[in-house]
């Protein structure tokens, strides 16, 4: 997820020779070059996965938004229609799938269960992972498109 | 050296926190998020299915139901922790050490808490409840 390395490392003993006594010790700051995710496609999908966080919370926040003008009154709520809006949902849920693939997967490495004594396969952890995301999918369009006329 | 090494054994409760959080937030985002985007984002607009929000009635209606409340508190709200987590980290990872310190935790980890404050307001303020 994110290193834990710090950014400030002190220099092994042999090489703090240079640095005449008394002084602060001299530190060393590992750079970066700026464009460095985009050197594998490995760290290239990394930084995606991780900056599906701004896509899907500007979505939520339009969500938040769209309750909120449910209290304008009927007159002065009209759902959303815009070309521009859809075009952003589509964006928006590619991301979504994106971060759900990437997180249910993580699954099987994080939760070790034991039944009888004998470790659950990963490949199983992950298979109900993704199966809890089609049932809870298949409930919520139900329940969206059942409540409207 | 010997204080260093006994300060950093000290288990991170604060850290343990924020992590359950991410953890928690990440896995409501990747179960729920994806067919909320799809019924209402896309569907809804094209008139492909008829959806809750398309009308005031019914979308008044559902937002005054008490589970639905609390589900899009959890919706909105939880996920929030996991973004908060992932962009601070983020931006270390493009090179801005700067969120690595306590402001940018502050700001980052308090953006949530004020998100998850102002979608409880929304909710208890739009919508009168109702259990019909």
């Amino acid at each position: 997820m994110e290193t834990v390395t710090s950014d400030v490392v002190k220099e092994p003993p042999g090489s703090a020779e240079a640095a005449s006594a008394g002084s602060a010790p001299r530190v060393y700051k590992p750079e970066m070059p700026l464009g460095w995710w985009l050197r594998q496609r490995h760290y290239f999908l990394y930084i995606v996965r991780e900056f599906t966080a701004l896509p899907l919370a500007l979505w939520l926040l339009w969500l938040l938004f769209e309750i909120q003008r449910a209290s304008t009154g009927p007159k002065g709520y009209y759902p959303p229609e815009s070309a521009a809006f859809v075009v952003f949902s589509v964006i928006v849920l590619g991301f979504a799938l994106y971060h759900s693939y990437t997180f249910l997967s993580l699954a099987g490495v994080i939760i070790n269960i034991k039944l009888l004594d004998k470790p659950i396969p990963s490949r199983v952890i992950v298979l109900s992972q993704f199966a809890a995301w089609f049932v809870a999918s298949v409930v919520i369009a139900a329940v969206l498109i059942g409540f409207a006329r | 050296m010997r204080h260093d090494v006994a300060r950093k054994r000290r288990p991170a409760f604060t850290h343990l926190i924020w992590w359950f959080l991410f953890a928690q937030g990440g896995i409501i985002a990747a179960i729920l998020i994806p067919v909320h985007v799809l019924v209402q984002g896309i569907l809804g607009p094209l008139h492909i299915v008829p959806v809750v929000d398309r009308h005031y009635d019914t979308w008044i209606r559902f937002l005054g139901n008490p589970i639905v409340k609390l589900y899009l508190l959890v919706l909105v709200a939880a996920p929030f922790f996991h973004f908060a987590h992932r962009l601070r980290y983020l931006l270390v990872d493009l090179g801005v050490p700067a969120a690595r310190t306590l402001p940018a935790q502050a700001v980052f980890y308090g953006g949530a808490v004020v998100i998850t404050g102002v979608t409880f307001w929304v909710l208890l303020t739009t919508a009168p409840l109702s259990f019909g």
